[in-house]
């Protein structure tokens, strides 16, 4: 089986809802979640904090536009 | 004729069972549907007494049902029915892998056609009609007319072409100047089968600027490009021949043939584009539209290869266009912007011999917001339009002008004069309203309320006007999606339903990512707005959105406005004199004459 990082198009994203008190904590969450898995090139596409905790989707982009990508050349694009 | 039992294992959710049994029955099998929840001993008895060929089970997956279904097969086997009785399920979490994993001969989930189930009892392979999704482009220009209802603007219009016309006597620019070389000496049939294209290289790059000359003369590329290697083709190319021979689309519209949906692609990278034009065509996407970078605008001439660019935009290349091209599912529109810059009319001989199906020309657009010099759009623009014609590409007149603040009675006002100038020119061209809550809405408190009278209001002014084509943009919903993608993609089903609700011809929406800028739009999130956009469709069908009375004074005060801008512009007697004076977005309102191109407009 190819790696399946490398079958993404484009973009990881992960949605969750963080128990934490502020936005900050939330976003700061799931930038340490993405980086803990291994992903580097990471963001926050939303959050939103009200109440227990934050509403965040993460978004690890596997390819940036003009790279290589898996998906098309197979073993030698990304993996 | 086969004898078939159908047993709800559920207390309540059979509905999919009676379905099938209905189905069954009319293609002539004995079919028996069981009453719900009974004990799997008794389901088993049932099969005995009958002597059934198939049972098919219902049955909604939860907590341990998964063990209860596996206990169920072992049952059949216990008791000696599984080898002489077909065994199926289906459920709404059902999918035909878990149903394997159980022991079940076919699994049947949210989706299945009665069909495939009848195909199953009768031990025939199923294949999908094929036809029933069968989609076909359409013109979207050719049921209107484009006469006037509105005497009093159709003379005031009249006057404005006739000022424009004389206006562009006699004069020439560089990009004028390429567009017809690119007409006549470039051959799309010849350049594809690499034959020499020296005469139309040496008389193009006479008239390019810096970076398309260097490309032209030195095989120098922009320093934001890079082409893409032989191998990358060849793989793209197989890729493609695989991805052609299964692929199949789907239709967004419910019950109304329109409007027909386009999206935007634009990443840098035409492999990426290509990846999400096909993800979006499967999806049911009706067309696409390309995006190209703002240096290319600034930029007087193309390059050529097979570029791929690490910005916002992909790059304008006879090949690039040709590669995505070559993408597209035969029903797929594909609309090449030309609105705007220095090869606005080149873009538009280069769509229409690689095959494109509609192009974007706005003058007034182009020259206040989008940073081209007023004379220079306004001779390119009326080139541009003329190809249109030529080319027979209907093209939208876009008034994002609307975003940075221009009233929409100006920039409709402006849109009027291009449309009336391309009509005059036996062009087609398309009227495009924004659907936005623009600077405008949120000064006067327009959509306090709600954001269905002022697009509503725009829609009926328009056709209170002019019978012409409509289509809402450029996307829909524009300033009213945030980074939430739920709300994002909401927004824009609403207002795609309101667009269909209006019964206008086309629309082109958002991804969910349009209120994000970290990074390219993904294909997820564009995927995301067209099952939000599908599922619009499909709640509202023939019923309607009502607007509330404020909607008529709208109207009324957007007519009476535009017809005052137009007797502004013709007291100046001078039409890019009035896109100088800002008789159609003025600095106040936020729109700028553009600077790109100033003096390159020569007299002959």
């Amino acid at each position: 089986m190819a790696e399946p990082l490398g079958q993404i198009m484009d973009a990881l994203d992960v949605e969750t809802f963080f128990v934490c008190a502020s936005e900050a904590e939330g976003r700061t969450y799931m930038l340490a979640l993405l980086k803990q898995w291994g992903l580097k090139d990471v963001d926050i596409v939303f959050v939103q904090h009200e109440g227990p905790g934050a509403r965040v989707r993460g978004r690890a982009y596997v390819y940036r536009p003009a790279d290589k990508y898996q998906w098309l050349l197979g073993g030698e694009g990304r993996s | 004729m086969k004898r078939v039992l159908l047993a709800p294992l559920d207390p309540v959710h059979d509905i999919g069972l009676k379905m099938v049994a209905r189905g069954l029955t009319a293609a002539g099998h004995n079919a028996l549907l069981l009453a719900p929840d009974l004990a799997p001993e008794e389901i088993i008895e049932q099969v005995v007494k009958h002597r059934a060929d198939t049972l098919l089970i219902g049955r909604t997956l939860g907590y341990g049902v998964a063990e209860l279904l596996a206990r169920f097969v072992d049952l059949t086997d216990a008791s000696g029915i599984r080898e002489k009785v077909k065994i199926g399920i289906g459920g709404m979490a059902v999918r035909p892998e878990l149903a394997a994993e159980l022991g079940f001969d076919a699994g049947f989930g949210p989706g299945t056609e009665v069909e495939e189930v009848i195909c199953f009892v009768e031990d025939r392979e199923y294949k999908a009609d094929l036809g029933r999704i069968k989609k076909r482009k359409s013109d979207m220009t050719s049921s209107y007319d484009y006469r006037y209802h509105h005497p009093g603007i159709s003379a005031k219009l009249a006057q404005i072409t006739d000022m424009i016309l004389d206006w562009v006597k006699g004069k020439n620019s560089s990009g004028v100047r390429r567009a017809k070389v690119r007409h006549e000496l470039w051959d799309a049939a010849r350049w594809r089968a690499r034959e020499d294209m020296s005469e139309f290289t040496k008389e193009y790059s006479k008239h390019c600027g810096e970076i398309p000359r260097k490309y032209f003369e030195q095989g120098e590329l922009h320093p934001k490009t890079r082409r893409f290697t032989i191998e990358e083709v060849r793989k793209f190319e197989a890729y493609l021949q695989e991805l052609k021979e299964r692929m199949s689309v789907k239709k967004l519209q419910h019950t109304r043939p329109k409007p027909l949906v386009f999206n935007q692609y634009g990443t840098g990278c035409p492999f990426m584009d290509i990846g999400h034009i096909v993800a979006s065509q499967a999806w049911g996407v009706d067309g696409v539209i390309h995006f190209d970078p703002s240096w290319g605008a600034r930029t007087e001439g193309f390059m050529d290869g097979f570029l791929t660019h690490q910005e916002d935009g992909t790059v304008i290349t006879p090949a690039n266009f040709n590669r995505i091209h070559s993408s597209l599912e035969s029903s797929t529109l594909w609309q090449v912007r030309a609105h705007r810059g220095l090869n606005t009319p080149e873009t538009v001989v280069l769509a229409g011999k690689l095959g494109a199906d509609l192009t974007k020309i706005n003058i007034c657009y182009g020259a206040l917001g989008a940073g081209t010099d007023p004379a220079r759009m306004t001779l390119d623009g009326y080139h541009s339009i003329l190809y249109a014609q030529q080319y027979n590409l209907p093209f939208d007149v876009v008034t994002n002008e609307e975003l940075a603040g221009v009233p929409a009675h100006k920039a409709f006002a402006g849109m009027l004069i291009v449309a009336d100038l391309a009509v005059r020119l036996g062009a087609r061209p398309i009227l495009q309203p924004l659907f936005a809550y623009s600077p405008e809405v949120m000064l006067r408190g327009l959509m306090a309320d709600n954001y269905i009278d002022y697009n509503t209001a725009k829609v009926h002014a328009l056709r209170s006007i002019l019978n012409a084509p409509i289509w809402p943009g450029a996307p829909i919903g524009f300033l009213t999606h945030t980074e939430d993608r739920v709300q994002s993609a909401m927004t824009t089903a609403m207002h795609a339903s309101l667009a269909m609700s209006l019964g206008v011809d086309a629309i082109s929406i958002a991804s969910t990512d349009e209120a994000y800028s970290g990074g390219p739009i993904t294909a997820s999130a564009k995927i995301d707005t067209l099952r939000a956009v599908q599922e619009g469709f499909r709640f509202f069908g023939q019923a309607s959105i009502i607007p509330t009375a404020n909607a008529n004074l709208l109207v009324e005060e957007l007519v009476e406005q535009i017809e005052a801008v137009l007797d502004r512009v013709i007291k100046t007697g001078d039409f890019v004199a009035a896109l100088h004076q800002g008789c159609l977005g003025s600095r106040e309102d936020g729109a700028y004459p553009g600077r790109a191109g100033k003096d390159t407009v020569e007299m002959e």
